[in-house]
């Protein structure tokens, strides 16, 4: 059995499939990165890429073009958080209390938008066409290479979207004077108000950002993962990212790998679930398990780092 | 007496709150039904009045409906008040219900004490769930929301593989387990309808946890951590421990909510998902400000709307999923401090105002006699 599972782990198959299923979560777990940068928990991660996954299929039906739907779903990413914004930064509510309302929104709140909209219940299935998807792209060359080509090739673009706006967020949060002012809020929001930074103003620069990533995500899961959207679509993925975001330390490339590992665990868990004694359920429940074993050793190993400063400081 | 002012202001506050969610339901509904009239007839009349007569099998469904989000309610007041965003609920919910049902249908034990015993166990597997977070978060630091978020989904996943794999009744068409023994079913209030005596556990439970949260040394000091935790521990409490408490003491309540709703409602274990009853629960202490008094009315007010939405979806045509969007809305305003506060404003201005009136007056007449 555990022969099968290796050989399954090297081969390319399962290569392609990690990326497949990390691409969602790496979107989401920048959006995380961005806003935490920022001092904000941005927990409606979840409803904004529900409710940004509806939007994008919508769109792209409405124009036939997965370009509008994709754009529509950033857009209404970025107008689920500035919603979110205005309660939180404006008029005060607690902004964990405002992710978990938008989650609501997401979660049933779709199926009414949906309804009203189309006259659908539960799922767009029936509107799917192949225009509305967002396409595979074959990368010249590498697709060539044996292995590497059947992993790394062959993806929807989205995913190689997601994979640049890793080192694109790098870039914004430490090489422009937006992500400065970004980090110097989250770090201290008294410093960075007493400097003439506006608060307020970064943090809702740093939320739109987050939404317009976590819309990316929807989209991916909407136009390309699931081929439709349908109310079980983000499945926790919101959820994960803020684990993938507080594992990777809070920095774009710590959460792409912390990403990958739940790309790992999950593709792991879709091939298990095939075999003989594995029951799919518990196999399902892996990468979640993970999470949280990783959150202990991550946060373990912070402690010590706290110790050891402290004790050289003596 | 000049605190009155300002309560007044606060319930006023919520009134508005509530009232733009049901606007904003009323906007939605004209959208979307072909009926308008008729939708908003069910959602806000008939459940109480169908026909011109009390519909009195409704009004015992919202009764019934409330036990488990009075339940979640108070989990989450104990938990959010000692600022602990702890989203276990869900799960401890869901495995509260499991346990009890496993209880109620491989223990066969005297009628009483069975339904007691299973809900008892439900309760503390319940609390021991959370301490998992609660442990984490004092000992490492790493955020018990994340975590308790992780938690649901391994608790529903194993339940599942439990339910499919280990204890499914095969002669069924659908997943569930054997019937629960009789001796462990919890007797109905009112025959023929929904309403079990677990709805007074329910309201039981809200003045324990009242008289735990405002006349117990405990229970201050979790208000107290939620108020002003660098206060606390300087002022010698043990942060840790009651952390560590309130989180537990949640579990046991979202556990028991799980155990009593399951054994109260149903007679084998069905549940496929997350019930939904600990985001619920948040709404419900949200609504509540986290006072557990007023759990129980919160809990009627989501309970009559969700029973309004269910009516509308049947005899109207609006999904029934209304109820999330009219949620979000009341959750958002009422959460929202600074939501009016430019009246609030006012009212604190013309209260000091007056205030100093009245000394000024009062240190004139003492001039005045000296």
């Amino acid at each position: 059995m555990f022969e099968q599972l290796i050989d399954m782990i090297f081969s390319a198959s399962f290569g392609y499939s990690i990326i497949r299923i990390t691409s969602p979560i790496l979107f989401a777990a920048l959006a995380a990165v961005v806003a935490e940068k920022a001092g904000v928990v941005n927990i409606g991660l979840e409803g904004t890429m529900m409710i940004s996954a509806l939007f994008g299929v919508l769109f792209a039906y409405w124009t036939n073009s997965w370009i509008i739907g994709v754009i529509g779903a950033t857009a209404i990413g970025i107008l689920v958080a500035m919603i979110m914004a205005i309660f939180a930064l404006k008029l005060k509510t607690d902004i964990i209390l405002a992710g978990i309302a938008v989650n609501l929104l997401g979660g049933g709140g779709t199926v009414f938008l949906l309804y009203l909209f189309t006259g659908l219940k539960g799922n767009t299935a029936s509107l799917t066409t192949p225009n509305m998807l967002t396409p595979k792209v074959d990368i010249p060359i590498i697709q060539n290479i044996p292995v590497i080509g059947q992993i790394f090739s062959g993806h929807s673009i989205l995913t190689y979207v997601a994979f640049l706006l890793v080192i694109l967020v790098w870039i914004m949060l430490y090489k422009t004077a937006m992500g400065l002012r970004i980090r110097a809020v989250g770090e201290n929001s008294h410093a960075a108000d007493s400097v003439g930074v506006s608060v307020l103003r970064t943090q809702y620069v740093a939320l739109a950002i987050s939404g317009a990533l976590a819309g990316l995500g929807g989209a991916y899961m909407s136009m390309y993962y699931s081929q439709s959207w349908n109310i079980g679509i983000v499945a926790g993925r919101g959820f994960i990212a803020l684990a993938a975001q507080a594992m990777g330390q809070g920095e774009p490339v710590g959460a792409m790998l912390s990403s990958l590992l739940f790309g790992f665990a999950s593709a792991l868990g879709n091939k298990m679930e095939g075999m003989q004694g594995f029951s799919s359920y518990l196999v399902a429940s892996i990468p979640y398990a993970v999470t949280i074993i990783g959150l202990v050793i991550y946060a373990m190993s912070t402690l010590k780092k706290v110790k050891r400063f402290k004790d050289n400081d003596k | 007496m000049e605190n009155k002012r300002q309560n007044m202001f606060e319930i006023f506050r919520g009134f508005i709150a509530i009232a733009i969610a049901i606007l904003v339901a009323f906007i939605l509904i004209v959208i979307c039904a072909d009926d308008p009239g008729k939708a908003l007839e069910c959602l806000l009349i008939r459940p109480i009045i169908s026909n011109g007569a009390l519909n009195v099998k409704s009004i015992f469904t919202i009764l019934a409906r409330m036990t488990p989000i009075i339940f979640t309610g108070l989990a989450v007041c104990v938990m959010f008040s000692a600022n602990q965003f702890n989203l276990g609920g869900e799960g401890a919910v869901m495995l509260g219900g499991f346990i009890a049902a496993l209880i109620a249908i491989y223990l066969p034990m005297a009628t009483g004490v069975h339904a007691l015993v299973a809900i008892l166990a439900g309760t503390i597997v319940g609390g021991l769930v959370m301490i998992v977070p609660a442990v984490i978060k004092v000992k490492l630091k790493a955020s018990e929301m994340v975590c308790s978020l992780m938690m649901n989904y391994v608790i529903m996943f194993t339940i599942l593989h439990f339910l499919n794999n280990v204890f499914p009744d095969r002669s069924k068409g659908a997943t569930q387990t054997y019937p629960f023994l009789e001796t462990a079913l919890i007797p109905k209030m009112v025959p023929n309808t929904e309403l079990a005596w677990g709805f007074v556990a329910a309201i039981i439970a809200t003045i324990l946890v009242a008289f735990f949260m405002y006349r117990t040394r405990w229970g201050y000091s979790i208000r107290m951590i939620g108020i002003n935790e660098s206060f606390s521990k300087y002022s010698g409490m043990k942060v840790g421990g009651i952390i560590i408490l309130s989180q537990v003491i949640g579990g046991m309540l979202a556990g028991m909510g799980g155990a009593i709703e399951m054994l109260g409602r149903y007679n084998t274990f069905l549940w496929k998902d997350l019930p939904g009853y600990g985001w619920t629960g948040i709404t419900v202490a949200i609504l509540a400000k986290n006072n557990p008094v007023m759990i129980p009315l919160a809990a009627l007010f989501i309970s009559y709307l969700n029973r309004g939405c269910e009516l509308m979806s049947i005899y109207a045509g609006v999904p029934a999923e209304m109820i999330d969007i009219i949620q979000a809305v009341i959750f958002l305003f009422f959460a929202a401090e600074h939501f009016l506060s430019g009246t609030r404003q006012k009212i604190v201005v013309k209260d000091a105002k007056e205030e100093m009136q009245k000394k000024e007056l009062a240190t004139a007449g003492e001039g005045g006699n000296a």
